[in-house]
């Protein structure tokens, strides 16, 4: 025993807190399971990996955002818009059309992480801006939702299954992947972490926050684009109104999972959990038999119950 | 003298192992206007907050008019007629003069639930007219000046004695700190048209408004009560002198073989300006060499400091870092050319809360730990467990949250964050030992000179000037954002008298 004063058991707490959002996912599968028990087979859970793919893209950008104390609410916007120009650019440039538009949704998004730390403007005024923006742009291009036909197979190859697994969930978490070593083994989480917990000591500990700031937000517009793809594949269209029902579940799948809205707190791995939750969720209500209008209401409740019980009070306090 | 208001009997109060009070005794008589007097970190705010009921002491005793009293809280001090007026204004901006009057004791002026707007204003009205404040009770409390609100805070806490059968005692925190002369001109006298119906205690670094209106005065010295003056019975260098040299000191610890000049000048500052902060300051340092800053509060020494890491970017002047010029837009750039920065405000800018002692650690060097584009973890532990033997800190695993650590600890640990960096050539420390205890203290101050024998340059800024004689070579004295005086490293430190000449 060392002669430290451990003032009361907050962080020894955080441990197991940090399990609950996968025991609750456990218990929602059981749950639905028990109801339709046709849902948890393997059959039907490779669907529903595959209808998380989207909102897997969307959260684990979000997660590093929301990691680094922001938010960024642009996000599925900026997916509609990218997936009306995937739509359009695909039959006549197949894909350089595509790499054209993942670069120009990353510089949209490291433009809003510019402005934000420029201006010095919280991330969710810029990222609502960047909302109404995106989406009206969105509209302006194509008033509907736009077909593709010529030039499908350029992203065929996400529609299509190997070994049961849906090509689009391996990508998705292929990124997820890439992006959970960048957080644990790289300087790039290590510092986001720290910004996250206590800007003033990261920056004087030589960290460039605004530049951190700034690729953080270009990653979720990389990802709002690869995002789109994965729609534009699904669907075989780009549609300039599916933020609507994107917005929500991917933000919440990261709260949901574990990471703490105040920043410093969480990770990837917890979005995966999260991603799942929000897709059994969804999933899981139509199966069941309930009307669709519980879903949100669920997100609502699981959100606010994941922040309470995230939130390290005892970190965030003085430590004097 | 008549029975003391309050008498406080050998208050002891510690926080994490550190003794912010130790074994204070003061007392207060009726109508009597107490001072206490200290360099920050001696205790003054923890006395009050204490009287306040904001904080429960450790030990010792507090008499309240022959009763003794122990507060649970606020509103138990309220209770035994005690009220403090924060040096930060608790005032709540969107309301009007007379609702913060009477804030949270609005019984007297409620109807039905509602307030009894007339009744509001007149109720407050007769707290201010104690002060003959020309303050309106209707007025807006945002769209007053500075001190028209400190008014406003000294009739909030004049209102308890509508409530207590006895006269108020009256905490007053630097109540001044914030106003320009001409603006605690007309403070003052309010204080002063108190005396008549309460007791106070003032605590202020401005001596001569301390001796203006003070009757008696304590200084405090690292948590001990180091004197008591009458006024009249004492000069204001006196008084500057007991707070500056009663310190617990080192001065028993040998001084510093003096640096030979040969050794190569690592930074040399040239007419450094920011407006308002500090004007033409120029110095060198050389490698090895240990440089004090010696300056009273308005000096611009902190701000300066700041600069030299690029926290704070000057208006003018330059920097000349091993021969060549500098010019930092952020920390970032500092830390790269081998700059290190011990902050004053350890826990909130030296650390971060929530990650582990050994992420802490590298948190500034994690580019030296790169191994690809991956942190190299073997290593990064291998190298913090090598440092956290080196300079013994406590508890021995670099898992611990920074947080939990003792604060001779943490200070270790934000230590260790610059010297880990293979290219240290300068560390700048912000008042390095302020809050930790003796023993820390003292650790602290062996490892900064051992690593200024290794060649590394070091700019100083403590408290106390026996510190800052005792652990530097050389030392400059800024007053007022100037240079004011230059005493060079050699056998003979300056005598402390000439320095606190030089700063006041």
């Amino acid at each position: 025993m060392h002669a430290l004063k451990l003032p009361d058991a907050g962080w020894r707490r955080s441990p197991w807190t940090a399990w609950i959002p996968l025991l609750v996912l456990l218990a929602l599968l059981g749950a639905v399971g028990t109801i339709q028990p046709s849902f948890i087979s393997p059959e039907n859970l490779g669907l529903l990996a595959g209808e998380s793919s989207v909102i897997l893209l969307l959260a684990t950008a979000q997660t590093l955002v929301i990691m680094l104390g922001g938010i960024d609410v642009s996000v599925a916007a900026l997916t509609a818009l990218a997936s009306v120009l995937m739509a359009l650019a695909l039959p006549s440039s197949g894909w350089g059309g595509l790499l054209g538009v993942l670069g120009l949704t990353t510089l949209l998004g490291a433009f809003q992480g510019f402005v934000h730390v420029r201006a010095r403007i919280p991330s969710v005024v810029v990222t609502l801006a960047g909302l109404g923006m995106w989406s009206g742009l969105a509209l302006v291009i194509a008033g509907t939702t736009v077909p593709v036909v010529e030039g499908y197979g350029t992203v065929a190859w996400l529609e299509g299954r190997s070994f049961g697994v849906h090509h689009s969930f391996a990508f998705a978490m292929a990124a997820l992947a890439l992006v959970a070593i960048a957080q644990h083994r790289m300087p790039f989480g290590r510092r986001i972490r720290a910004i996250g917990l206590n800007p003033a000591a990261a920056r004087l500990s030589g960290i460039r926050i605004q530049r951190v700031k700034v690729v953080a937000f270009g990653m979720t517009g990389l990802f709002a684009g690869l995002a789109a793809m994965t729609m534009v594949a699904r669907t075989a269209s780009g549609s300039p109104t599916i933020a609507d029902s994107l917005l929500l579940p991917s933000i919440a799948a990261v709260l949901i999972g574990g990471t703490a809205i105040t920043g410093g707190t969480g990770g990837v791995w917890r979005t995966l959990v999260g991603v799942l939750t929000v897709t059994v969720l969804r999933v899981g209500i139509a199966a069941t038999g309930l009307s669709a209008a519980y879903e949100p209401i669920a997100y609502g409740v699981l959100v606010v119950v994941a922040a309470a019980l995230v939130v390290d009070r005892t970190a965030r306090s003085s430590v004097k | 003298m008549n029975t003391p208001v309050l008498r406080v009997e050998r208050l002891g109060k510690s926080f994490n192992g550190v003794r912010a009070l130790d074994g204070v005794s003061i007392d207060v008589g009726p109508h009597e206007v107490v001072g206490v007097l200290g360099e920050n970190g001696a205790g003054k705010s923890t006395l009050l907050k204490v009287l306040a009921g904001l904080c429960r002491p450790d030990a010792g005793e507090i008499t309240v008019r022959g009763r003794t009293v122990r507060f649970g809280g606020p509103r138990d001090a309220a209770a035994a007629g005690i009220s403090m007026v924060f040096q930060e204004q608790s005032l709540i901006p969107n309301l009007n003069v007379a609702e913060n009057i009477m804030l949270g004791h609005e019984d007297a002026a409620l109807r039905g639930g509602f307030y009894d707007w007339r009744k509001l204003h007149a109720l407050s009205a007769v707290q201010l007219g104690k002060l003959d404040a020309r303050i309106a009770p209707s007025a807006l409390t945002e769209t007053l000046s500075f001190a028209e609100r400190q008014m406003v805070e000294l009739a909030k806490a004049l209102a308890i004695e509508e409530r207590t059968p006895h006269e108020p005692l009256i905490l007053l925190d630097e109540p001044t700190s914030m106003l320009d002369d001409e603006q605690a001109r007309v403070v003052l006298p309010a204080i002063e048209r108190l005396r008549s119906r309460a007791s106070m205690i003032l605590v202020s670094h401005r001596l001569d408004e301390v001796l203006r209106v003070c009757d008696r005065v304590y200084v405090l010295a690292g948590g001990r009560c180091v004197g008591q003056r009458h006024r009249g019975a004492c000069t204001k260098t006196e008084l500057q002198t007991m707070m500056l040299l009663q310190h617990p000191d080192v001065r028993g610890s040998p001084a510093l073989p003096a640096r030979s000049d040969a050794s190569a000048v690592v930074l040399q500052v040239r007419e450094l300006s920011r407006a308002d902060r500090y004007r033409g300051v120029s110095f060198e340092v050389r490698a090895g060499e240990v440089l004090g800053i010696a300056g009273a509060a308005g000096s611009g020494r902190e701000s300066l400091c700041r600069a030299l890491f690029g926290a704070e970017v000057p208006d003018s002047g330059e920097m000349v870092l091993d021969g060549r010029r500098v010019r930092w837009s952020e920390p970032a750039d500092a830390v790269r050319h081998g700059i290190g920065y011990v902050p004053a405000e350890r826990s909130t800018e030296g650390l971060v809360a929530g990650m582990s002692v050994a992420e802490n650690m590298t948190l500034a060097h994690l580019g030296e730990l790169q191994r690809g584009p991956f942190i190299a973890l073997g290593p990064e532990k291998a190298l913090a467990r090598r440092w956290m033997a080196r300079l013994a800190i406590q508890p021995c695993t670099g898992e611990t949250q920074a947080q939990w650590l003792s604060g001779g600890n943490q200070q270790k640990l934000v230590l260790a964050k610059w010297l880990i960096g293979r290219k240290l050539k300068v560390l700048i420390l912000d008042h390095p030992w302020r809050g930790l205890d003796v023993a820390a203290k003292a650790e602290a101050v062996d490892m900064i000179r051992e690593f200024a024998r290794a060649g590394i340059a070091m700019v100083l800024i403590t408290d106390s000037i026996d510190d800052l004689i005792a652990s530097s070579d050389s030392l400059i004295v800024m007053k007022n954002g100037m240079v004011s005086g230059v005493f060079k490293g050699g056998p003979a430190k300056p005598p402390e008298l000439r320095i606190l000449e030089c700063m006041l």
